[in-house]
């Protein structure tokens, strides 16, 4: 009888943590700051996060600060990277999986121009309107260690032209 | 009777109108305006002469004489950008009281545009409003309403690319988007303007004055209210920022990134979403200005991030959460500022490295320091803490025994936020006196040797 009610136990809750899978979480506009630059977020489609295996989210003003964030940290206990579709702001897409354009018309918060999709279709759209480059998430991250990361303790000054 | 006088007046305004309406010409030597009515009677030779050039001049269509052409509404010509048409470089508009329905209005010649009785442009939510692309431009006041919004395109009252020693003051905006955008400017001044604008949904706001990539701007006395950041620069080389009152923005009263060599003086910044950020930039002066009611959970009076070589003098931060919040800076001199009833005086990161605390004066604040790490590289000399309990025997009016800014309780509350319900409790006060007589846990190094016994002034 006793086994049984511990089993019960168990079972439930097995049952809640497999329920239990990270997901992106809303960001407060307006107070949400950023866990790299330290800035409040405040544009929808460009607020991005990292989830860590417990659950808690990282959120940053841009997918810049993301992938920064990402190359700068250890990422042992990542989960899974977001993204907001730049199209549809609504809809969280998997990092590894957008679609990225770098094109200087479209200005991101951290002035390294990216923008993310949900698919290449939509990015091709917008880089016929715009212009620039299709980018997937490792360039994006080779881009921003290039302009941010390399080259000495002064970096981030450097990408002023 | 009544009806009768409304008709007379009209059409006594109508004729005034129709002469404003034609092309005026200023004499360039003196710049005395000449009468479009007159009679070649009673005149000498010589004024003959001067008035058939004039008229000459005035038949010509293109002249190099400068000219003024004025724009009412029921003149003859009812449209501000059929004005700057017509205009030639160094003109001056001259738009007459009244409403103009006018969007993407575009300004490719050095001319000024002068609101006389403030006219309204309104955009009618329509793209840009002015388009600003040539230099030495002056556009002056106008009360501008209703920009275009957008996710995509920066939409701004008036923008400003391209251009050189333009001057943009005393216009009033209202329900605009961006308010004053420079792109790519140099010597540009915006003085003595109003910009406010509230949007319920607040990410849908653009910034008050917004400058990117633009060298020598000069920005003072304008007030910005309801804005996403109030003031915005990134990129921008030796801006002077002065006088300006920055209020009630969702983000940032001043937000400052990547830009070296600035000064801002004299400026208020009060009740910002998060205060004041300093961002990725090197010497920057900032001097007098008032860091206030900046609330919220993250919210700073200044927020400085990655900063080097900067001066923080003469400012006065009161009742913020954070008075200054301070990471990866190095080598900033923090003195004979005031820091009066905030949350916390100073959150300071153990990723900042020499920066010098000198001759403040922290009245009364509910922390004074607090940080990360039990190590420190920063220092902390001859400030007045008002929460100092020494004494000063030998009367220098410095105290005998050094102060230990960093309470234990500072310390727990970056560890447990939560415990900060234990707040002004005798349990927390005993293990604060304890802490301040052997400490364990505070940093050892970040003390006051020289604690001021009295107020600076």
């Amino acid at each position: 009888m006793r086994g049984g009610s511990i089993l019960i136990t168990l079972a439930v809750s097995l049952l809640l943590f497999s329920g239990c899978e990270p997901k992106p979480q809303p960001i407060e506009l307006g107070s949400d700051q950023c866990a790299y630059c330290r800035m409040m977020i405040t544009e929808q489609e460009f607020g991005t996060q990292i989830l860590n295996k417990q659950g808690r989210a990282f959120k940053f003003d841009s997918v810049e600060c993301m992938a920064a964030y990402d190359i700068t940290e250890d990422g042992e206990n990542f989960h899974s990277k977001w993204v907001p579709d730049f199209l549809n702001r609504e809809n969280w897409v998997n990092a590894e999986e957008a679609v990225y354009l770098h094109s200087e018309t479209l200005r991101s918060p951290m002035g390294l121009y990216l923008t993310a999709y949900a698919d290449r279709e939509s990015a091709e759209q917008m880089q016929a309107e715009y212009g620039g480059d299709i980018l997937d998430y490792e360039s994006v991250k080779v881009l921003v260690s290039g302009e941010w990361l390399d080259n000495s303790e002064n970096q981030v000054h450097h990408q002023n032209h | 009777m009544n009806g009768l006088t409304t008709v007379k007046t009209k059409c006594i305004t109508k004729i005034i109108r129709v002469e404003h309406g034609k092309r005026n010409y200023l004499w360039p030597t003196n710049g005395r305006k000449l009468d479009n009515t007159f009679s070649l009677e009673n005149l000498d030779l010589m004024k003959q002469i001067i008035y058939i050039v004039a008229i000459l001049l005035f038949l010509t269509p293109v002249s190099l004489i400068y000219g003024q052409i004025t724009v009412s509404p029921d003149g003859s010509i009812t449209s501000i950008q059929e004005a700057i048409d017509q205009a030639i470089s160094g003109d001056t508009i001259r738009v007459e009281a009244g409403t103009y329905n006018e969007s993407d209005i575009s300004i490719k010649k050095p001319i000024t545009i002068l609101g006389i009785d403030r006219p309204v442009i309104d955009g009618e939510g329509k793209g840009f409003i002015m388009l600003i692309t040539a230099d030495s431009v002056t556009v002056s006041g106008f009360d501008i309403h209703n920009t275009g919004r957008s996710y995509i395109r920066d939409y701004a009252a008036i923008m400003i690319e391209n251009s050189k020693d333009f001057i943009i003051e005393d216009n009033r905006l209202d329900n605009v988007f961006f308010g004053i955008y420079l792109a790519e400017t140099d010597r540009g001044v915006v003085r003595n303007n109003e910009i406010e604008s509230y949007d319920l949904r607040e990410a849908s706001s653009g910034n008050g004055i917004h400058l990117w990539s633009v060298k020598n701007p000069r920005i003072e006395n304008n007030t910005v209210k309801g804005m996403r950041d109030g003031i915005y620069l990134e990129f921008v080389d030796n801006a002077r920022i002065t006088g300006n009152v920055s209020s009630d923005n969702n983000r940032y009263g001043l937000h400052y990134m990547f830009s070296n060599g600035g000064i801002y003086h004299d400026n208020t910044f009060r009740k910002n979403g998060a205060g004041v950020a300093v961002m990725y930039s090197e010497n920057v002066d900032m001097k007098n200005n008032r860091f206030e009611n900046n609330w919220g959970p993250s919210s700073y009076g200044l927020l400085l991030k990655d900063i080097r070589n900067s001066t923080i003098e003469g400012n006065r931060f009161y009742r913020n959460t954070v008075a200054i919040y301070s990471e990866s800076s190095s080598n900033v001199q923090i003195r004979r500022n005031d820091v009066e009833l905030n949350g916390w005086a100073v959150n300071i990161k153990s990723s900042s490295a020499r920066n010098y605390f000198t001759e403040n004066n922290f009245i009364e604040n509910s922390f004074d320091v607090r940080t990360d790490s039990p190590r420190n590289n920063n220092v902390f000399e001859g400030n007045y803490w008002s929460q100092y309990e020494g004494y000063d025997l030998d009367r220098d009016g410095i105290g005998d025994v050094p102060y230990r800014p960093v309470s234990l309780f500072s310390i727990i509350i970056d560890r447990q936020p939560e415990s900060l319900i234990l707040m002004r409790s005798m349990f927390i006060r005993l293990l604060d006196t304890a802490e301040r007589i052997a400490p364990v846990l505070t940093p050892k190094t970040l003390i006051d040797e020289n604690p001021k016994m009295s107020r600076i002034q």
